[in-house]
């Protein structure tokens, strides 16, 4: 309590001094660290955006260190690329690689981690990660200041939605800064967890523009050939695919599919493939590597995409980024994504994406598209992680100076935002929390852990190291 | 011949006894305290009141004479196997290290490992019960493919250091490493 008392009043002595001070808090480096759930060996966006964005901060010059939980054999520390420290703590995970949540089991080592590092930022990720959601409560617990990514658009009326925009509210209610993918992912988070709209930022995603070049030479002549990568589940719009294949195989006999991809819908699509003898026009490649992505979005002329829920699509930035035409349903994010003439919107029914994928076939006929190479220099400087990390840069420098609530004015906060009952259970966790903490600290003081050698970050040993070498 | 305080990873006092014998060989030693009469003391009361108002309700005095057992045993049980005093790393440069514990009874385990076996000498981070710490490790080679590690040996298994006398350990290994290879 005594530590944070005396983190507070820091915290307030710096925000009365004057702007002169401001260039110089620009410029300090943060110790960071992103908890998940969600990383590798697990693949996915919010994977790829976390390991993205901590690889562009340490170039930056900041600290980052990273908090999963254990997968398989792959448990303790681990180095990436350029000293990113990777703690895999074992866990126990409950449900498709969600850890359970108790809000108060995962208190002693994520305490560890954050003391040994001394992290000032705990940086969450994604909603649907429980770990993200407990790092969150202990690091208020704890003082230190914290910000939430959301990476995916919620429902309203369903349990399990409602279910988890209560825990989202709770959440968030307290937390310093969220971060939100898109504007209309601002909108539905704002709205699902009651957030004050000021506090809410929005950094989209990015792609790696070197590794999607469009290279023409792999399209076959004779035929037009469409993309479809994507997850093979219900909130994809593979019904809506399903639909759309046999119509326009109909009526163009050149017309050929490449679905890339797995799920429990494939099945929709082998059914149809088997009903209209498509066997040779329809190929499902099954799931995918990130690395051959690539070699399979080259192969096509259009890109489409059927979600019918989006936050932001990386998917169709990255067949844009190609050189391929895009053709998407017109829902949550996406139309904010690409610029209108690269992209041809549609309804998410098959009517409707039939006739933008008939406009778009016919323009491709008569070879009035820009060329791929055209396309890609127009993509490759809308998303790149540069711009998001020093965006997420501005975010730290913002939260860094603010406060964390103390815990009488916690307990209050979670009772006036989250309703009486829920609010109240959880205010009585957030004081549970704080009495483990209590007796952590007595069992184990701070001063008897040993503070973390820097890997990255102003004193980072890794890259004194490497530019060591670079000099011999 | 030189002594140093440390902590272990839970804050209790131990002792780093560094021995030079000659320039390629030196013999660390950890001790930590001796087992404390308190401590004696409070688990021996706790199991005996136990036995006493088990006694008071059953009124079995086979109770009483196994709660002096279950103290006499345990009691030999944790000096035999438990309680380590000392722990030491002697290197001996071109010829191996050798690692020994004593325990409070008087104990001794020492294992051999041949230079020709080690690879090199590390600290490495770990998660140990709900801690993550640091320890100081012998590295293994496998023994057809030099460059590859075929086990880990970890060292002051009991005594658990901190990251300052674990330096100071590596620091003089490595020096006596550096010149042997």
């Amino acid at each position: 309590m005594g530590q944070r008392r005396r983190a507070g009043a820091v915290k307030t002595l710096s925000s009365e001094r004057d702007s002169a001070d401001v260039a110089r808090i620009c410029n300090r480096k943060h110790n960071i660290c992103m908890v998940s759930d969600f990383f590798y060996p697990n693949m996915g966006g919010v994977e790829s955006h976390i390991y993205q964005l901590s690889q562009c901060l340490i170039e930056k010059g900041h600290k980052v260190v990273i908090a999963t939980h254990a997968y398989g054999r792959r448990r303790g520390v681990r180095y990436l690329t350029n000293g990113l420290k990777v703690y895999y703590l074992p866990l126990q995970v409950m449900y498709s690689q969600s850890t359970a949540t108790t809000c108060v089991h995962s208190l002693p080592l994520l305490r560890c981690v954050f003391v040994r590092e001394q992290i000032t930022v705990v940086h969450a990720h994604s909603s649907f990660s429980s770990m993200a959601h407990d790092a969150l409560f202990h690091a208020k617990t704890m003082g230190l200041n914290t910000v939430f990514t959301d990476h995916s658009l919620f429902g309203f009326a369903d349990l399990s939605s409602v279910l988890t925009n209560k825990l989202l509210t709770i959440t968030l209610c307290d937390t310093n800064h969220i971060v939100c993918v898109s504007y209309t992912s601002k909108e539905n988070t704002v709205l699902r967890a009651v957030l004050n709209p000021e506090i809410v930022s929005v950094i989209p995603n990015a792609v790696d523009p070197t590794d999607f070049t469009p290279d023409p030479s792999q399209r076959p002549a004779d035929r037009i050939t469409i993309v479809v990568i994507s997850r093979l589940v219900y909130r994809k719009g593979i019904d809506l695919l399903g639909g759309i294949i046999p119509e326009l195989c109909l009526k163009h006999p050149d017309l050929h599919f490449l679905i890339g991809g797995e799920g429990p819908k494939r099945l929709v699509l082998e059914e149809v493939r088997e009903k209209y003898q498509l066997h040779d026009r329809v190929r499902l490649l099954g799931a995918l590597e990130h690395k051959d992505v690539r070699g399979v979005l080259v192969q096509g002329h259009i890109f489409l995409n059927t979600s019918l829920t989006e936050a932001f699509c990386m998917a169709i930035v990255e067949g844009a980024s190609c050189g391929l035409q895009v053709v998407s349903t017109r829902v949550g994010g996406i139309p904010e994504v690409l610029p209108d003439d690269l992209i041809t919107l549609c309804e998410p029914t098959v009517r409707s994406l039939c006739d933008g994928l008939e406009q778009v076939i016919a323009k491709q006929r008569s070879d009035s598209f820009p060329s791929p190479a055209s396309i890609h220099n127009r993509v490759r400087n809308l998303y790149t992680w540069k711009n998001v990390a020093e965006r997420t840069e501005k975010v730290y420098d913002k939260v860094v100076g603010e406060e964390v609530l103390p815990l009488a004015k916690r307990l209050r906060r979670l009772r006036s935002h989250c309703g009486p009952v829920a609010g109240s259970i959880f205010a009585f966790v957030a004081m549970l929390d704080f009495l483990f903490l209590l007796l952590l600290q007595w069992l184990l003081p701070d001063r008897f852990m040993d503070v973390a050698v820097d890997a990255t970050g102003p004193h980072g040993l890794w890259r004194q190291k490497t530019s060591r070498k670079k000099f011999d | 011949m030189e002594e140093e305080a440390f902590t272990d990873i839970n804050g209790k006092p131990i002792t780093l006894d560094c021995h030079s014998h000659s320039s390629f060989c030196r013999e660390f030693t950890v001790s930590s305290p001796k087992v404390s009469i308190g401590k004696v003391m409070v688990y021996t009361c706790s199991v005996w009141l136990l036995a006493y108002a088990v006694f008071f309700f059953t009124q079995n005095t086979a109770v009483l004479s196994s709660a002096i057992l279950i103290t006499l045993v345990g009691m030999m049980l944790h000096i035999h196997f438990v309680k380590v005093d000392h722990e030491s790393l002697l290197v001996i440069g071109s010829l191996g290290i050798q690692v020994s514990s004593s325990y409070a009874s008087g104990r001794e385990v020492t294992t051999f490992i041949e230079m020709s076996k080690i690879k090199d000498i590390v600290i490495n981070e770990a998660i140990y019960m709900h801690q993550i710490i640091y320890y100081l490790c012998v590295l293994l080679k496998e023994p057809f493919e030099p460059n590859e590690v075929s086990s880990v040996v970890p060292l002051f298994q009991s005594s658990k250091p901190r990251l300052g006398c674990l330096v100071k350990v590596y620091k003089s290994c490595q020096e006596i490493l550096s010149t042997c290879q």
